[in-house]
């Protein structure tokens, strides 16, 4: 009997701990599940949600705060998540945070996260929606890492045909690293480079002197940039230099029109220019003057020792003389 | 099986005959114990007793079978963990095979191997010496006092092992996690919950009451049924084991395909 009732206990206490262990690893799990804690329910609409599962975690600042609890196709061909999350989260998350889809590893499960949301949006409320926003998609970052592949492929194959020809000597780069005295010429240019780049810097130092004394109040220059009245007086000087032109514009055309007169022989001045026969009759009357005054100056000459007119001839020597000595 | 009376046939249709036969009879006593079950007088000291055979008893062959599962299946998954440098992920496979398949698996074969064998063993002896008639003429129901008490201790004491087994294994793995990985506890078990749910522990526990119910009930028919003397013990012994440990399987693979149903509601 006492046997008996010793078994009893013992199986009582076998089963008692073991029900511990359940109802521990129950609690547990609720805990840690967030199971037994009040929530509230919130959703949102994905295109894709990429393998998420019902029962998925939801994280909001690294943070676990619910999980998935229904999926349900939306719409046309759209996917409404179904979200439990903690009733103590309500005052951080924001009606205009977003929740997107990603993973808790690289290889992981997928997690909802929610993200974004400013203090001016009042807090989320039970049922509301929020903005879902499309994660990365791997297979189009696989096609564009696929695509930069084949850059890749082809910027190694062209680097491989240009190390090819600067081995080779091929080109200047090529002939540089090759030719010891393209080296020293390069060596010299850049020397004369330096030396223009140095000068460069010294005339752009004088330039900018040189314009900051022109800036100088009271210099010609200055005066021509700043001085209004100045600019007046050079403008009605140019307007007067334009009439002067004119005028001389007028001039030359009348010298011409003058000299195409003078080329023709309709006129006594183009007829001396131009008419030989007038010339030579012009010559013979001009020699026969000269000759004639030559006969005239010898008869003068005469007359002046002549009884008659010397007299007269002598009045004027003295009144002359006493002119030059007045 | 043992008790058939159709006259010996040869080849094929002898062997489709009895397994026919053979299911009919295991039919009506698993029906015999479902309506004796309900009704008093109910045994509960020989409950109590076979509680403590079955479960008490079968507790540190459980214990060490557990915690051996656990540090083993620690170290053989490390490597292809490693390979990809995910042994952080460690505790939250052996959780998930611990708790979903291996925990309620091993303590059923374990049971069906210990517990099995001498419930076929010991109602095949009773049977071949004629106690079960003589306690039927003493106005004692044999199958009360015998199938029921064991069925329902059975049934009732693997769940509580897979709960042990579950706790000792998973603090084997911890050992071992703790040595190789320097993890602590406390993140060994928030690991451990975070990869299991409750469908994932509710499914083990039902698991175990059909897996303790087909130990208890497989043993009993099968001793219950022994012919030939005590050679016809040693064969319900055996064939109770082999038996057990068969429908074991057959059930896990349907309980996976039940709860792979549910998890996905």
């Amino acid at each position: 009997m006492r046997s008996d009732n010793k078994k009893t206990v013992i199986v009582g206490i076998f089963v008692l701990i073991g029900i511990i262990i359940l109802v521990v690893g129950i609690l547990t799990l609720g805990a840690q599940q967030k199971a037994f804690v009040k929530s509230y329910r919130v959703f949102a609409v994905f295109d894709d949600v990429a393998g998420l599962q019902t029962g998925n975690n939801v994280w909001f600042s690294g943070v676990k705060i619910g999980n998935v609890r229904k999926i349900n196709f939306f719409g046309e061909s759209q996917v409404e998540i179904e979200m439990n999350l903690e009733s103590s989260t309500k005052d951080f998350i924001r009606k205009n945070s977003k929740a997107t889809i990603s993973s808790d590893g690289l290889i992981g499960n997928k997690i909802i996260v929610i993200y974004g949301g400013t203090g001016e949006a009042p807090p989320i409320e039970a049922g509301d929606r929020l903005e879902a926003v499309m994660p990365l998609d791997t297979d189009r970052m696989m096609e564009t890492l696929q695509e930069n592949n084949l850059n890749l492929v082809n910027i190694t194959n062209d680097l491989k045909v240009l190390t090819g020809r600067l081995a080779g000597g091929e080109g200047i780069v090529g002939a540089m690293l090759t030719d010891s005295v393209l080296v020293q010429e390069f060596k010299s240019i850049m020397s004369n480079f330096n030396q223009t780049a140095n000068n460069s810097n010294r005339m752009s130092r004088e330039l900018a002197r040189f314009s900051s004394q022109l800036n100088q109040s009271g210099t010609l220059v200055d005066d021509l940039l700043n001085d209004t009245t100045l600019f007046g007086n050079l403008k009605s000087t140019s307007e007067e230099l334009d009439q002067t032109v004119k005028r001389a514009q007028e001039a030359a055309k009348n010298i011409n029109k003058i000299t195409e007169n003078l080329q023709s022989t309709d006129n006594p001045a183009g007829m001396m220019l131009n008419d030989e026969q007038f010339a030579d009759m012009l010559k013979s009357t001009l020699e026969n003057l000269d000759e004639g005054s030559a006969s005239f100056n010898e008869t003068l000459e005469a007359m002046r020792y002549h009884w008659l007119f010397r007299r007269s001839f002598r009045k004027m020597e003295r009144a002359k003389e006493k002119e030059s000595e007045d | 099986m043992a008790n058939n009376t159709v006259a010996p046939k040869s080849g094929l249709r002898r062997r489709i005959e009895n397994f026919f036969i053979g299911l009919a009879s295991a039919y009506r006593f698993v029906e015999r114990f479902f309506k004796e079950v309900w009704f008093p007088p109910y045994e509960f000291k020989e409950l109590i007793r076979q509680c403590y055979q079955i479960g008490y008893n079968s507790l540190p062959l459980i214990s060490l079978t557990g915690f051996i599962v656990g540090v083993v299946f620690t170290n053989q998954s490390r490597p292809s963990l490693a390979e990809f440098g995910a042994t952080s992920w460690l505790p939250a496979l052996i959780s998930i095979a611990v708790v979903r398949a291996m925990g309620p698996l091993v303590t059923a074969l374990i049971a069906a191997g210990k517990v099995g064998s001498s419930i076929g063993a010991e109602i095949g002896s009773m049977k071949v010496t004629e106690q079960i008639d003589a306690m039927e003429v003493s106005a004692t129901n044999p199958f009360k006092f015998l199938v029921v008490s064991r069925v329902l201790a059975s049934t009732f004491m693997i769940p509580v092992l897979v709960m042990y087994t579950d706790f000792v294994a998973l603090m084997g793995a911890f050992l071992n996690v703790n040595q190789n990985e320097l993890v602590s506890m406390s993140t060994f078990f928030v690991q451990v919950f975070d990869a299991i749910s409750f469908l994932d522990i509710s499914s083990s526990l039902l698991k175990s009451l059909v897996f303790g119910f087909t130990i208890g009930i497989v043993g009993c028919y099968k001793g219950y049924n022994s012919t030939k003397g005590t050679e016809g013990v040693g064969k319900a012994a055996n064939s109770a084991v082999v038996m057990a440990m068969f429908l074991i399987f057959i059930e896990e693979l349907l309980a996976l395909q039940i709860t792979n149903f549910f998890r996905q509601l």
